[in-house]
């Protein structure tokens, strides 16, 4: 739009008056503001994104795990802040069935933990069997992939001492862990699984766990996001492909690194 | 002569879509847990702790779907603003940009212009004190938010990165700090384009500009002088 008439003019028009001189541009600004915005309440709007999008958004997903796979290191240890309060009871229940997973002896009689698939040596471990295996315990970090954070002593056997009890076989190159809580599971790359604080967890804050945090036993590791740690093991499977999981096929990062 | 280089608008473009999609996918992020506070302990400095963010402000439906389009877009915001930092380096741009000697002075002329104590528009180059200082903190800022954001991405694998800026609860904050700084920053841009040089949109599409519309030139502040001057000087001036 040109604007010349009014710039060349002036001399043969009264003196606009000042309001109408903002006015005209006003409008002028209201139409490409109000433009503008649209375009942002369009993009925003709490919107998922065009459709379209989901490849590219499959292939960064992919991209980055390939770049969290080299920045992984077994030597890169949680610690957590020296000043940092244990969440004890604070710390959050999370399950995925309508009531609390709780171990039916009755039905399904002792609970016991599975080490299979690609091993030479298949366990089936029962509470006092893990128990008795050489113990470790830290404190650590818990990173929820909602943003927040736990602190909370975790104890319990390095996953990569029962890989070694089980004799691990080379073509493992994930590890499925599967619970009681409906069909929830989650898989992980072994390099993640052999992380020195990867633990199978039977006690938190020095006591057993309780049904809230996953009891008997649930797979722990502070390089992994919260939803990645399944809680009420029943076996942990080692597989030469991935599995997927029961948020990483809803749409969640299946690597969920942290 | 254009007032901007084509990679300067270009990076311009692709920067208003990647923030954008950056800070409404974030604060759907950030609505998953709207606190700062480590689980069983208080946060000092944020006074809305588990007050989420109004949904329509936000972007990616769930937190997952914000997830993806965060850690896809990522890329796009960190690469397209290395581009941006590479060519005003290497073409000079970063003259018009970087702080001068009395930066301070002039910019403080220019509020006492902008609030009507001082009459006259302050000579400048191509932009004023105020513009240099909010175009030099921007890069800034954006640097702080991606580095900040890669500490909250990776607290155990770049623990070091984390521990420089006090853990990650303290990290997750910084880079919400770097989030509202830039939304100020834009905020205070975009206000500014329309209320005291529209005539500038057309530089950062096309290149072109006339500097006889310029601010300087209109004696323009915000939503005074809008329009080209008359050829006789304004009444007053």
């Amino acid at each position: 739009m040109s604007r010349q008439p009014e710039h060349n003019a002036p001399s043969t028009r009264p003196p606009s008056h000042a309001a109408e001189r903002l006015g005209l541009d006003r409008r002028r600004f209201l139409a490409a503001a109000s433009g503008a915005l649209g375009t942002l309440a369009l993009a925003a709007c709490d919107s998922m994104g065009p459709r379209s999008a989901k490849r590219i958004l499959m292939l960064a997903e992919s991209g980055n795990e390939t770049i969290e796979r080299v920045l992984f290191h077994h030597s890169a240890m949680d610690v957590p802040r020296a000043s940092a309060k244990a969440a004890g009871s604070h710390f959050p229940a999370y399950f995925v069935s309508d009531t609390v997973p709780i171990w039916d002896e009755s039905l399904n009689g002792v609970w016991r933990l599975e080490v299979g698939g690609l091993v030479r040596q298949p366990l089936t471990l029962s509470l006092s069997d893990l128990a008795g295996l050489p113990r470790t315990g830290y404190k650590l970090d818990h990173f929820c992939v909602e943003g927040w954070t736990a602190v909370a002593t975790r104890t319990g056997v390095r996953l990569a001492d029962l890989a070694k009890l089980a004799g691990v076989q080379p073509g493992a190159r994930y590890v499925d862990f599967q619970s009681f809580d409906s069909d929830y599971h989650e898989s992980w790359d072994i390099e993640s699984a052999m992380h020195p604080q990867t633990l199978i967890v039977y006690a938190q804050d020095g006591h057993y766990l309780n049904a809230a945090w996953g009891a008997p036993a649930r797979v722990y590791s502070p390089v992994k996001l919260g939803y990645k740690n399944t809680k009420y093991l029943t076996r942990i499977m080692f597989l030469p492909e991935r599995n997927g999981g029961y948020w990483s096929d809803r749409g969640y990062e299946w690597y969920g690194g942290v | 002569m254009k007032r901007h280089h084509a990679v300067v608008r270009i990076t311009h473009w692709v920067n208003v879509i990647a923030l954008t999609i950056m800070v409404g996918s974030g604060l759907r992020i950030f609505n998953a847990y709207p606190a700062f506070a480590r689980r069983g302990e208080t946060f000092c400095c944020y006074p809305f702790e588990h007050r989420a963010i109004p949904a329509n402000l936000t972007f990616g439906g769930w937190l997952a779907g914000a997830r993806n389009w965060h850690f896809a877009m990522m890329w796009v915001l960190g690469i397209n603003g290395l581009v941006y930092l590479a060519f005003i380096y290497l073409h000079g741009e970063w003259r018009d940009l970087v702080p001068r000697r009395g930066i301070v002075r002039d910019a403080w002329e220019m509020v006492k212009f902008y609030l009507t104590v001082r009459k006259d528009h302050p000579r400048q180059g191509k932009h004023n004190a105020l513009q240099r200082l909010a175009y030099f903190a921007m890069p800034i800022v954006g640097i702080m938010a991606v580095v900040t954001g890669i500490a909250i991405w990776k607290p155990v694998q770049l623990a070091w990165l984390t521990n420089l800026m006090g853990g990650y609860v303290w990290a997750r904050y910084w880079h919400f700090w770097a989030m509202l700084l830039l939304v100020i920053l834009t905020v205070g841009h975009i206000f500014m384009v329309f209320t005291v040089d529209p005539y500038s949109i057309p530089s950062i599409i096309t290149g072109k500009y006339r500097p006889e519309l310029s601010p300087e030139a209109r004696n323009a502040r915000p939503l005074v002088h809008l329009l080209p001057p008359r050829h006789e000087p304004p009444a007053g001036a």
